[in-house]
């Protein structure tokens, strides 16, 4: 490729036939660049392909499986029962929605929370779906390079990822837990503001009911 | 699945039965997890009046549903043989390739409850109208629409369909006198017959612990597949289209420039605040949403700036944060009505996001960049 691209340069300079050898010399130069620069795609795509997908899909196999051994009725259990406090709806809730249902279907799991709680549990949990695919990338396996595009970028350094993945992780929970408390404040703010303050009680009253009727 | 079981289950059905002349309704079988198939809609009739179980051990408990809320008597396809015109579906338990298309062949609506999907040599038999599978009892419901039990129910129109659909595609499925009977289908099988209690207990254990080893082959089975589809049908063309992004920077050497341009940027937490503060402005975010593929593609060339040297690892992390500030702002209404909000709700708060976005996406760089000390 580089002899190639060292004849095309040193061709106008030869004196006979430079007209051609000028035309030639571009249609070269382009030949050489065009193909060069899908061989560097082509490279870049092997890269991918043997360097993450071997693993991921073992790995997404494993937790498609266990994700149905384990159960929806389990993990819906347990989701309702982190529902009632404010600490686990925004932590525990968005990670055990996400890691059952994956995107998108985890936003059905806001069912299970009164009206006012809901806008605040839907932006906990979107905002978990980029950390979660560092450890459980089939969690929302069609957005992977959010993180694998900056992880790929420290492999190449020829670092590990697992620090950075650790800590994408955990700082995404932290990240998550604010932002519901946020959003939910900010919706109560709404609330009162747009004059919803009566309808939104209606909708609490209507929530309890429910679940007394479950219950009974 | 004892005898027992079996009896009182005959014992419903035909307590239901009397009941048909009345009372008849449509039944609609939805997939379950992991399963397959838009559903079914079944219902019985004057000639259509069985739903073969053919699961071993006894009548399956969704044969059992199904049998109920039909109006139609569950039977035994391991003990019983019945003419293939008078079954309004068949039960099965097949996540393999093999007798899972027997029924669907024959043109008779097939409920597996595992998840199957179509394979094997009866693949093309294996159709939307026909088959659903990973079906429990939850997924076996009244159907409200008397409209759509018309079209989709297994009267003789449906297999007169499958027939003239499979004579279009060359395969065919065979006139009826020349489609294997029920009876040569089930002797195929392996029965217990009527051969005594004793013997039916003795295959009931062997059925039982091969129904689990099945059970498990099939789960993995369907994970495999699944995880199979995803990666030919969105991570494969995800990674192929990056990779072309990716040779032209590189090549080019647009990397290299905007690494001069970025890395400023990028590289000391204002900068990075001040992107995570622009991609979450409310009239962007929404539109810097979907599919994350802005995000996806400014991560992978962030990370083309990390592997070049341009950008310092440490800031990897709040990186990753400043460039998803908008993540989900474009899916708010749709997210919401997932979690059967009500209209007001989504009015309140599809704002309170937005608005949350630009108070916590710095935030997070913050903290990101806090975090990422000592990396």
């Amino acid at each position: 490729m580089q002899v190639l691209a060292v004849m095309a340069q040193q061709q106008p300079a030869q004196p006979e036939g430079e007209t051609s050898g000028g035309v030639l010399g571009v249609f070269e130069w382009l030949g050489t660049h065009f193909i060069g620069l899908f061989e560097e795609a082509g490279s870049q795509f092997v890269d991918l392909v043997t360097g993450i997908l071997p693993t991921l899909i073992v790995l997404l196999t494993f937790m498609y499986a266990l994700t149905t051994f384990v159960g929806e009725e389990r993990v819906t259990r347990a989701v309702q029962w982190c529902g009632r406090w404010w600490i686990t709806r925004y932590s525990v809730m968005p990670i055990l929605a996400l890691l059952m249902l994956t995107n998108p279907m985890a936003y059905s799991f806001g069912r299970f929370l009164p009206e006012r709680y809901k806008p605040a549990f839907y932006d906990s949990a979107v905002s978990f779906v980029h950390p979660v695919t560092t450890f459980f990338p089939y969690a929302n396996a069609g957005e992977l390079f959010v993180w694998f595009g900056i992880a790929n970028g420290v492999t190449q350094l020829g670092e590990s990822t697992v620090p950075l993945a650790l800590r994408y992780f955990l700082v995404g929970i932290l990240v998550i837990f604010i932002r519901g408390i946020v959003t939910e404040k900010l919706t109560a703010f709404m609330i009162k503001r747009t004059g919803r303050s009566e309808v939104f009680a209606d909708f609490d009253r209507q929530f309890e009911q429910a679940k007394a009727s479950e219950k009974a | 699945m004892t005898d027992h079981e079996t009896t009182t289950g005959r014992e419903t059905a035909t307590g239901t039965d009397t009941a048909t002349g009345t009372e008849t309704s449509t039944v609609f079988v939805r997939a379950g997890a992991g399963g397959w198939g838009p559903g079914l809609t079944l219902r019985s009739d004057e000639q259509r009046t069985k739903v073969l179980s053919v699961t071993g051990g006894g009548i399956h408990p969704v044969a059992q549903k199904i049998a109920d809320l039909t109006g139609a008597e569950a039977v035994d396809g391991f003990n019983t043989t019945v003419p293939d015109d008078e079954v309004v579906a068949a039960v099965i338990n097949c996540g393999g390739t093999a007798r899972i298309g027997v029924y669907p062949r024959k043109g008779i609506p097939t409920v597996d409850v595992y998840p199957g999907a179509p394979g094997g040599p009866l693949a093309k038999y294996i159709t939307e109208e026909l088959f659903v599978s990973a079906v429990g009892m939850n997924e076996v419901t009244r159907s409200t629409s008397d409209g759509d039990a018309a079209g989709a129910a297994p009267a003789g129109g449906t297999s007169d369909g499958a027939m003239s659909g499979g004579r279009d595609s060359g395969g065919g499925v065979p006139p009826r006198d020349e489609r294997p009977s029920a009876s040569a289908v089930a002797a195929t099988l392996p029965v217990g017959g009527p051969l005594g209690k004793a013997f039916n207990a003795v295959t009931n254990v062997f059925v039982g612990f091969g129904s689990a080893v099945g059970s498990f082959v099939n789960t993995m089975l369907a994970a495999g597949r699944q995880t199979i589809d995803l990666t030919l049908k969105t991570i494969l063309p995800f990674m192929a289209y990056v990779s072309l992004l990716l040779g032209i920077v590189m090549y080019t050497g647009v990397a290299e420039w905007m690494g001069q341009v970025l890395s400023p940027i990028a590289s000391n937490p204002f900068g990075l605040l001040a992107i995570s503060f622009v991609v979450a402005l409310p009239f962007l975010s929404p539109v810097l949403g979907p599919g994350a593929a802005i995000a996806q593609v400014v991560g992978t060339l962030m990370g083309s700036q990390i592997a070049i040297g341009a950008l310092p690892v440490q800031y990897a992390l709040p990186t990753l944060f400043a460039i998803n500030g908008q993540v989900g702002c474009d899916f708010v209404p749709v997210g919401l009505a997932l979690g059967e909000a009500k209209p007001e709700t989504v009015a309140v708060g599809t704002p309170a996001v937005l608005i949350s976005r630009m108070i916590t996406s710095p935030l997070a760089v913050v903290i990101a960049w806090a975090a990422s000390f000592g990396l």
